[in-house]
């Protein structure tokens, strides 16, 4: 009798019981400036503000994505291809807000000696398969009138990718901020042959928000949209642009004059610039667009097998409906 | 007395000798280190640039391999352009001791700057809480686990091909099913040192179990101890030291596993700040972090090592006089014992 109740105070420490009513919105966020912003609201208190009781759980981008997918946060700051293919496997998704679309920091960086995208014919590309650099690389091959099978992909970790450039073993790497800005900083005559700003809109980021949890509580998550958009005009306005940027930076781990250097390759979204992207279309100005684009390049690399329609994800009525 | 011999062939080396070697054995890994960061000629492979001159591709902090810095010199000499300047410099993957210790000292004086981010003793301790509540479940369960495996073959044969099969399973390829499971704070966390911890556990005490000398168990055999006797007053005594011993390592073996933990789930405790730091290059602060885990481990096990001296008195290397210790309601006979004892005892020989 005593073990059994030993027990159950074990397991009642161990899986935290908490009761389901009032609780509040878990957003899971990671290190990426359209992610991180959160953070000001946080700070700023503006969460509790605009009347909704939000949890920012601050994760590594991999582990974020499955602590969605296993329904244990209610939502997600992500890629949104990404989330198609968390959508493919089982754990939908709906975008309630964009938040930015990569603008540099995303890049396809040559060795010393690599001037463009076409010296790198028949050489060698370090790249983290089926991620967002890999749709950059193609992106980039396309509008040279080349293709995949015109470069040999090496598989590599981006996080190696300064190592992996300085090898000399490879003419190109593919890297994502902040080790794309590192690879360029180690390896003296690297240069950047294509970025995200040369295909604006390949890589956007969205608020990816379990259906049921949006279903419950939307006017929470209306709450929740307006004062990510207040975050993004208060990172824009130049009076307040450092305080924003100095608890971003603090987030992260980051040197201030580091990070602001960053921020400028990511392309945060006003709320009148979302208004525009939730817009249907087929380029890239449109997330719709967009998606779809990611959707062919993830069935093409075997990220999944069955299409998933963009308009299924794209949940543009909380942004339409703001003023 | 004059012991002059240094290298004596398993002898133990005095007090005041034993002290200076232990010294030595940091400080010679901390000259290698210091020399590597300080003597320019031994390494330094990059020029870090400091004045970028009239060289369009370079910047202020920029590495370039040595030979292509010089080269570049040359060539500014030649077209009679401003030189870039730099110093000589180690991979930013390898800081030196002073700017490490420099680090060490200001994480634990720097207070978060953002409110709710904890400082860092407190990510210390949240993750000493996670390998104690890890180390401690596994343990619950792979003690007893191990001693019964070591004991009887029938448990051997039940569970150890499997344990031995499951052992070289990743544990942090259950980190997607963990935090399904258990959700995104600690669970998931010790869940993972649960699994790095427990298959080797179970199979370590078991080994150490199975080494009991067997003529003690067939002397107790012999004198009529009961299947339970047998188990409590003669195997669990006699193996106790050895898997104490085992404990130590598999309390360093738990610690391994606690990075990979930490990023499981939520983000937390000295792995959170070493993953962040790393991610943006502070390498200085990611040795430091290295460092007190390595001071924290170290400084357990030889808490632990002091501890065993004082349980075990029978193991110290010169004996004091055996200490009467906790241990001491194992060694002596107890009722059960005296009577299973007494049973086969000859009655004295009748004149």
């Amino acid at each position: 009798m005593k073990l059994k109740s030993i027990l159950i105070a074990l397991a009642a420490v161990l899986f935290s019981v908490t009761a389901p009513a009032a609780e509040p919105l878990k957003i899971a966020y990671s290190d990426w400036p359209g992610f991180t912003i959160l953070e000001v609201a946080k700070q700023k208190g503006w969460f509790k503000e605009a009347g909704v009781d939000v949890e920012l759980v601050w994760f590594d981008y991999a582990p974020s994505i499955d602590a969605f997918a296993a329904g244990k946060v209610d939502a997600v700051t992500a890629v949104g291809t990404d989330m198609l293919g968390t959508g493919a496997t089982g754990a939908k998704s709906k975008f309630i807000a964009l938040l930015d679309y990569s603008e540099g920091s995303d890049m396809i960086i040559g060795a010393p000696g690599i001037n463009s995208i076409k010296d790198l014919k028949g050489k060698k590309v370090g790249i983290e398969l089926t991620l967002v650099e890999h749709l950059l690389l193609l992106k980039a091959l396309k509008e040279n009138g080349m293709k995949q099978s015109d470069v040999e992909l090496v598989k590599m970790s981006t996080n190696d990718a300064p190592q992996t450039l300085s090898s000399g073993k490879v003419a190109a790497v593919g890297a994502w901020y902040p080790v794309s800005g590192q690879a360029l900083k180690q390896v003296a005559g690297a240069k950047a042959l294509f970025t995200s700003s040369d295909a604006k809109g390949l890589i956007y980021d969205v608020l990816a928000v379990n259906p049921v949890s949006l279903g419950k509580r939307k006017d929470d998550w209306a709450k929740v949209v307006t004062v990510f958009y207040k975050c993004v005009d208060y990172l824009k306005d130049p009076a307040t642009k450092d305080e924003a940027i100095k608890i971003m930076a603090a987030k992260v781990g980051a040197e201030v004059a580091d990070y602001t250097k960053n921020v400028p390759g990511t392309h945060l979204l006003t709320l009148a610039e979302a208004k525009e992207a939730y817009k249907k279309g087929t380029g890239l100005d449109s997330v719709y667009g967009a998606m779809q684009n990611g959707d062919n390049f993830n069935r093409a690399n075997g990220v999944y097998k069955t299409a998933q329609k963009p308009e299924n994800y794209v949940f543009p009525s909380i942004v339409q409906g703001m003023k | 007395m004059a012991q002059k011999d240094w290298l004596g062939l398993k002898k133990e080396l005095p007090a005041r000798r034993r002290l200076v070697l232990t010294i030595l054995s940091f400080l010679l890994p901390l000259a290698l280190w210091s020399a590597v960061s300080y003597i320019p000629w031994l390494w330094h492979p990059y020029v870090r640039v400091t004045v970028p001159g009239d060289v369009g591709l370079y910047d202020e902090g920029t590495y370039v391999p040595v030979a292509d810095f010089k080269q570049q010199v040359a060539e500014c000499q030649r077209d009679k352009v401003a030189p870039p300047e730099g110093e000589l410099t180690n991979p930013v993957y390898l800081p030196a001791p002073h700017q490490v210790f420099r680090a060490f000292y200001t994480a634990f004086t720097t207070a978060p700057e953002l409110q709710d981010d904890p400082w860092l003793y407190q990510a210390l301790g949240r993750s000493i809480r996670t390998i104690f509540w890890g180390f401690v479940l596994s343990s619950l369960i792979g003690v007893p686990l191990g001693i019964l495996c070591g004991t009887y073959r029938f448990f051997a044969r039940l569970h150890e091909p499997f344990i031995e099969f499951f052992r070289y399973a990743p544990a942090p390829a259950f980190s997607a099913l963990c935090v399904a499971v258990l959700g995104i704070d600690d669970a998931p966390k010790i869940a993972i040192i649960f699994i790095g911890t427990f298959f080797q556990q179970v199979l370590v005490i078991a080994n150490t179990v199975r080494k009991v000398d067997p003529a003690l168990i067939e002397a107790a055999q012999t004198l009529g101890a009961s299947r339970w006797a047998l188990v409590r007053r003669v195997i669990i005594p006699a193996s106790l030291s050895d898997v104490y011993t085992d404990m130590r390592i598999l309390l360093g073996w738990a610690w391994t596993y606690l990075i990979i933990a930490e990023v499981v789930g939520a983000m937390s405790g000295i792995s959170a700040f070493i993953v962040m730091q790393a991610r943006h290059q502070h390498f200085d602060n990611v040795y430091a972090a290295i460092l007190m885990i390595g001071i924290i481990g170290f400084g357990s096990d030889l808490l632990l090592a002091k501890l065993g001296t004082v349980l075990f008195p029978w193991k110290r290397p010169r004996g004091a006089g055996a200490k009467r210790t906790w241990i001491a309601w194992i060694r002596e006979p107890g009722p059960a014992w005296r009577k299973s004892v007494r049973k086969i005892t000859p009655a004295p020989a009748q004149p």
